[in-house]
């Protein structure tokens, strides 16, 4: 195993968490269905990292990462009476983050990617950054802020539809049916749009890529 | 040292970079303010009325609504499918209705002028059964009709001259004054 997968697997032990939870989740769902309300921040401890993420990559705001992020909750705890259970709750809520995302950057005017989250100390540490440094010989933090400003600019120039995708694929590791249930495509679409979506990014970061 | 070097010449790929998106983390700080400010909202949500327009949008919503709303199309498909039929027996009604309706007119004119006659007749008849029950009366009264019509004077200031027509007479004075002589 490469150090990028096990750092990766240190950092998010729980990217293939919600489809095994999905019995427990449909457990503390039914508990708030049935009036216990309190149960509702049991899922909103599971799924905020995840959803924020989502949502922040998208976004790349953090400050509007926040607030979609929390209407996405608001909007799952007044819909949750009239979720039956047909998919998963990961899927669902998935879902209601990434139209909130779609309808939200359809409104905004210009193009507004100014706050980075912190990288962790680990990656930071990770072989990944040792090449690159190698490569760009530049110095480690310098090479940090710079490579996520990059990303950053290089996912923005995405349009949203190929951008969620890779998002959720490349970033939050779900699967090709996964991503196909919660877009409402086909696989065959999802595999399409990541495969031009990785042909993008390729050619706005060549600079570090190779 | 063989494999070190190895590895850092191995490519780096689209996707080792995006990896690198997963170690952006917010601070525990931010988590906690997001705690915070999402009970806050789902607190004003729970308090908050909805606006009428979403209000009447969950009512439209509804299972039982939607069910109606879907018996309404079928009713209404069903009576435009039957329509034609019904615009068929309703214009062959109107016919046979203007028919029975020139039938009724004609014969209500033909009862019209029999009851005309009829009454024509009748109040002839009436009137002289009337005026023969009058004389009845006088006599039966004891009231006698004791003139006659003799004559007309008519009297003028100017000149005196009396006219007699005829039988009857009548008299015309110079005042203009005209007196009826019985």
């Amino acid at each position: 195993m490469s150090l990028i997968g096990s750092v990766t697997k240190a950092i998010y032990p729980a990217q293939s968490e919600p489809v095994l939870d999905r019995d427990v989740d449909w457990a503390i769902v039914q508990k708030v269905q049935a009036g216990n309300v309190g149960a509702f921040d049991q899922l909103v401890q599971k799924y905020r990292e995840p959803i924020f993420s989502i949502i922040y990559n998208m976004t790349s705001n953090r400050e509007d990462a926040s607030d979609l992020a929390q209407e996405t909750f608001i909007k799952a705890f007044q819909a949750i009476a009239r979720f039956k259970g047909k998919s998963s709750f990961f899927t669902w809520i998935y879902r209601i983050a990434i139209n909130s995302t779609m309808t939200f950057l359809k409104k905004r005017s210009r193009r507004r990617y100014i706050s980075y989250e912190n990288i962790d100390q680990e990656v930071s540490n990770s072989e990944i950054f040792e090449r690159l440094t190698a490569k760009n010989q530049t110095e480690k933090g310098a090479l940090i802020s710079e490579l996520q400003e990059k990303l950053n600019d290089a996912l923005q120039k995405l349009s949203i539809k190929h951008r969620t995708v890779v998002i959720l694929h490349e970033i939050e590791g779900l699967e090709h049916t996964e991503i196909a249930e919660i877009t409402k495509t086909s696989v065959g679409t999802v595999r399409s749009r990541l495969h031009y979506a990785k042909q993008q990014l390729q050619s706005n970061l060549k600079e570090y890529v190779g | 040292m063989a494999s070190e070097s190895n590895d850092s010449h191995k490519s780096i790929k689209v996707e080792d970079l995006l990896r690198l998106k997963r170690s952006e983390r917010p601070t525990d700080t931010f988590w906690n303010e997001f705690d915070r400010e999402l009970h806050q909202r789902m607190l004003q949500t729970l308090v908050k009325k909805d606006p009428w327009y979403r209000q009447l949008m969950r009512t439209f919503s509804g299972p039982r609504v939607q069910t109606l709303g879907v018996s309404c199309a079928a009713l209404f498909v069903a009576m435009l499918l039957m329509r034609p039929a019904t615009f068929e027996r309703t214009s062959s009604q109107a016919e046979v209705a203007a028919v029975s309706a020139s039938i009724a007119s004609a014969s209500a004119v033909v009862v019209n002028q029999l009851a005309l006659s009829d009454l024509s007749a009748s109040s002839r008849s009436d009137y002289q059964i009337e005026m023969i029950s009058s004389e009845v009366a006088s006599v039966e009264l004891g009231f006698t009709r004791d003139f006659s019509l003799e004559g007309i004077q008519v009297a003028s200031e100017d000149s005196d001259y009396s006219m007699n027509f005829g039988l009857n007479g009548a008299t015309f004075g110079s005042t203009g004054v005209v007196s009826l002589a019985f």
